[in-house]
């Protein structure tokens, strides 16, 4: 018989359910209980768009002058090192 | 400079072992396209642990320094990436604990029980039309930030640098299974927080339909009956 699962159990495989890992069996159960339960089917369905957004909105660029002062002191660095170890 | 430019990604790492070559050949212009290849990540990795852009942009600029000056170290049985991301993680981390308001994260907080997430509306359909993008994305660096950083660690390696688990855990030095219970954690905190600004907000019907979720439909059936009577 198919084990029954509940939400805590949604939730603790919830990074395996949305990055598509975990056996076929597990998926089946999980999408068995997301198919009833409002509240994780939201909560599936947003930990998706929040990995959605995140990449999208491609957080955390190098500012301009932060590259630039980076470049300025490899530079000092690269002409006084004459090896690298 | 020009003669080191290469196609990105042609094989995942085999670019980055050509410049290695290169840079222990004598070839110094090619550590500055292993720099351009890498400081986004660099800086994303410094921010992850440090939280902050100041410390951040000191730490990346030590990693690199530093993966200079031992980059005849780097034995290739790891990628590149991960030898550098490692670095860059305790260049970081000893920043970190030279500073005076850092309070270190017990490990044993991090394996509590997990509890049930509470904003549990459906969300926007366009956030991005909402709020625009430069704004979601201050939101959603706002957030990441106040992650504690054993978990934005795991966040932003796995889930921005999309490494795999067993890349980001050996960068970071702990287990597969210490990486996914943090990751876990830290995706369920970002969605959490972004819920407070993207789910809909609850028209009387829903909210009614969700006590009764909460509190058995008869219970709420009760509930309303008296209600209406009172009124």
């Amino acid at each position: 018989m198919k084990k029954t699962l509940d939400c805590k159990d949604v939730l603790e495989n919830l990074s395996c359910y949305v990055d598509g890992d975990g056996s076929t069996e597990l998926r089946e159960a999980l999408e068995e209980h997301i198919a009833h339960c409002r509240r994780c089917r939201v909560i599936v369905d947003t930990t998706k768009r929040t990995l959605k957004i995140v990449l999208d909105v491609d957080p955390f660029e190098v500012p301009l002058a932060v590259s630039a002062r980076l470049y300025t002191r490899l530079q000092g660095v690269l002409s006084e090192d004459r090896t690298v170890s | 400079m020009q003669k080191n430019e290469l196609p990105n990604q042609r094989v995942p790492g085999e670019d980055d072992l050509i410049l290695v070559g290169h840079v222990l050949a004598g070839d110094r212009t090619a550590f500055e396209s292993l720099v351009r290849r890498h400081e986004r990540r660099v800086y994303r990795v410094t921010i992850a642990v440090l939280g902050n852009a100041e410390d951040a942009e000191e730490a990346m600029q030590d990693t690199f320094v530093k993966a200079y000056r031992h980059l005849g170290q780097f034995r290739r049985e790891s990628k590149f990436t991960t030898w550098l991301t490692r670095i860059a993680i305790n260049e970081a981390i000893q920043k970190r604990q030279g500073r005076r308001d850092f309070i270190s994260l017990d490990e044993s907080r991090g394996a509590s029980e997990l509890s049930m997430p509470w904003r549990t509306e459906s969300w926007r359909s366009d956030p991005e039309k909402v709020y625009g993008k430069q704004e979601l994305r201050r939101i959603v660096e706002a957030e990441i930030q106040r992650l504690p950083p054993i978990y934005r660690e795991a966040f932003v390696l796995r889930d921005i640098e999309e490494m795999t688990a067993e890349e980001a855990a050996e960068a970071i030095g702990i287990t597969v299974e210490a990486l996914k219970s943090r990751l876990l954690r830290a995706r369920l905190m970002v969605r959490e927080a972004l819920a407070a600004s993207l789910q809909e907000p609850p028209t009387l019907g829903k909210r009614i339909l969700h006590t009764a979720e909460g509190i058995g439909i008869s219970v709420a059936v009760r509930l309303m009956r008296a209600v209406r009577r009172e009124v």
